[in-house]
């Protein structure tokens, strides 16, 4: 046994002076600070030391923003605070906007990290039946919230267009009689994409998005498609084909289409999702120059979730979150460059951090938020009628363990689904505010975390925090963006990250 | 000299023991409190595992003994450095937060009340948007102008 002494720099704390502020350091001996509204600054570290002694004078130059930010008790406006924090968590007055419906599990292509757990194409018993589509309907106008949106998955969800048309058909009528704004999104491989479909949903101004990996030997190892022939019961030629090309085929068409209708292309296009797997992380750059070369304007990088058959093919396409995030960083800087560089382009979770942190809003992402918005701010319907918190939930159901049902279409209330006890537990196992190392963590007004990923992945719904993946996920991601503010002199990395914020509603078009 | 000249000559001495593949402190508690002793360790799960044990009365012992069983002597070191860094911080935290409790108490039920008394206009709206209007026996939606009512 050896016995040594640390020497610290001491922190004097005059808390008198004090605001509420989180705080961490971030590196190149700079400190960020956040507080209950999301204001945020970021400070040298001997400035933070002054202030933390309140021997920072009203003549600092830092003072002035950093007093109208809320950070100085002395000239603190608890009114304006008070509505900040408002406006910011808006959300915890409204139901669920955002209402799942998972129209079939039958799906004809065999992705190596399904989270879904799908079905061969000959299942006939997983299809949403009509009377499960109206009850769906019928329950998400209870929603509390004045807007909703209706997002179509399996599955793959076009494989039963019939629901699609059916839930778009009895939600324009109920419309007529309800002030809710209400929206259709529905999210296809395009492997049964057809003229007469895609019209429809432009008709019916459904929102149309995709999944897209990467360049065409990546996304197709990753999304191949079933063996069986079976599983294309329209007859459409997958065999040997590439689902790269039938993706991109479509997208065209889209992309084209919405042109020729008169629709703003900024606003109305195909939106593509990427999911990251192992051998997506050497090829960083391709990934962004396809985004960019197909016209696509934003990029969603996603890490593998611990559901369906990603549980099962891990050690295939599997990695640390330490890799990931070094995946995540050389993308985000990438196309920082390309848009220093003129080239318009985004990275999406960037983006919803992003506008946290710098517009006086939230943007309602539904699994970044506090609480997570698993049944108060989205809600799953199985195809079978039952009803989950979550498209998570649901796809914990698809493993076998359904203890995060909170009821059953056609017998289950509104208000019992959302004073479920299930949602109460999941608004307390996600509330930041009250969790073990969140509630100090400087991340707290822009994160969220996932209750169910921890019930998946420790068996608890809270989890130990830096254990968790999306603890570390999101973290790394927030470090990554307040270091490239506080690097940025010329304010050209601010302008950039201020233009991802901007979000126009399609309406204007 | 400067005022943050001043603070930077300001330091803090903490102790710690090495011993096979382990760092050990023993914390005061009146010069750290528990819960900051307890926040500081929680930060370190992920790479130690953790033990707290009670050497003497006001005292907490923090054991942490890496997961990596590689870890050598300079490792063990870095490791108490960031440990008696968090610690320092969670200090830090723990006092701006018992200060301005009553602040955020305030603040957080005026930003919460508004929201609250919205959300039950919402929540009778939304009852009455769930009532199936087809079935409107008493003409209640029919216009008292339309003719034909």
């Amino acid at each position: 046994m050896s016995t040594h002494t640390l020497t610290l720099p001491h922190r004097v704390v005059q808390t008198d002076h004090l605001g509420f502020f989180r705080y961490t350091d971030i590196g190149h001996g700079k400190v960020v600070l956040t507080n209950d509204a999301g204001e945020w600054s970021i400070l040298p570290e001997a400035t933070f030391r002054a202030f933390l002694a309140g021997q920072m004078g009203t003549d600092h130059p830092d003072y002035a923003p950093m007093a109208a930010k809320g950070f100085f008790r002395d000239a603190l406006d608890l009114d304006d605070m008070a509505a900040k924090i408002r406006r910011k968590r808006f959300y915890a007055a409204q139901g669920p906007h955002l209402h799942v419906m998972i129209t079939t599990l039958r799906c004809n292509q065999s992705c190596r990290y399904c989270h879904a757990s799908r079905e061969d194409m000959t299942k006939s018993d997983v299809d949403m039946s009509p009377e499960v589509v109206r009850h769906a309907v019928d329950m998400a106008f209870c929603s509390t919230s004045p807007y909703i949106c209706f997002e179509y998955t399996g599955g793959e969800p076009t494989a039963n267009m019939e629901a699609i048309q059916l839930a778009v058909a009895y939600a324009n009528h109920k419309k007529k009689t309800s002030p809710k704004t209400v929206d259709h999104s529905v999210v296809t491989n395009m492997s049964f994409m057809n003229e007469e479909v895609a019209e429809w949903l432009m008709d019916h101004e459904v929102l149309v998005c995709t999944s897209l990996d990467g360049p065409k030997d990546l996304h197709d190892w990753n999304r191949g498609w079933q063996k069986r022939e079976y599983n294309f019961p329209r007859g459409v030629p997958m065999a040997g084909s590439s689902a790269y090309d039938q993706v991109l085929r479509w997208m065209a068409y889209f992309n084209r289409r919405y042109i020729e209708r008169g629709k703003d292309p900024d606003l109305w296009h195909i939106d593509a999702l990427m999911t990251t797997t192992r051998r997506s992380l050497p090829r960083a750059r391709e990934i962004v120059d396809l985004y960019v070369e197909l016209g696509l304007r934003s990029l969603k990088i996603r890490p593998l979730n611990p559901y369906g058959f990603a549980t099962k093919t891990w050690r295939q396409i599997g990695y640390t979150m330490e890799e990931y995030l070094a995946f995540y960083e050389e993308v985000l800087d990438y196309i920082i460059e390309l848009n220093l560089q003129g080239v318009e382009i985004q990275e999406g979770t960037a983006a919803i951090f992003l506008q946290k942190m710098m517009t006086p809003f939230d943007p309602n992402y539904v699994d970044i938020r506090s609480p997570i918005g698993s049944g108060t701010g989205q809600v799953a319907y199985n195809f079978d009628g039952r009803i989950f918190p979550s498209d998570e939930g649901r796809m914990l159901a698809g493993m076998g363990s359904d203890f995060v049902q909170i009821g059953t279409l056609g017998e289950t209330s509104y208000a019992e689904m959302i004073g479920h006890p299930t949602v109460r537990s999941l608004v307390m196992s996600s509330y930041l505010d009250a969790l073990p190392a969140c509630h100090s963590c400087f991340g707290a007004p822009y994160c969220g975390v996932r209750p169910i990923n921890n019930f998946m992945e420790s068996g608890d719904l809270f989890a130990q925090r830096p254990n968790t993946p999306k603890c570390a996920e999101h973290m790394g991601i927030m470090r990554l963006l307040f270091d490239r503010l506080a690097q940025d002199v010329e304010g050209k990395v601010e302008a950039i990250f201020r233009r991802w914020t901007i979000q126009r509603p399609r309406d204007d078009a | 000299m400067s005022e943050a000249a001043t603070l930077e000559r300001q330091t803090t001495e903490l102790v710690f023991e090495l011993q096979q593949g382990r760092v050990f402190f023993a914390l005061d508690e009146d010069l750290y409190p528990r819960d900051a002793i307890f926040g500081a360790a929680y930060l370190f799960v992920d790479r130690c595992w953790v033990f707290l044990t009670r050497p003497a009365d006001g005292q907490v012992g923090v054991r942490l003994r890496a997961k990596d069983p590689s870890a050598d002597e300079a490792t063990l070191t870095a490791l108490a450095g960031e440990f008696a860094n968090e610690l320092l911080n969670q200090v830090v935290r723990i006092r701006v937060a018992e200060s301005t409790a009553q602040i955020r108490e305030f603040y957080m039920a005026k930003a919460f009340f508004a929201d609250q008394a919205q959300s039950s206009i919402d929540a009778l709206l939304a009852e009455l948007d769930a009532e199936e209007l087809a079935e409107d026996d008493l003409a209640i939606e029919v216009p008292w102008e339309d003719p034909d009512a």
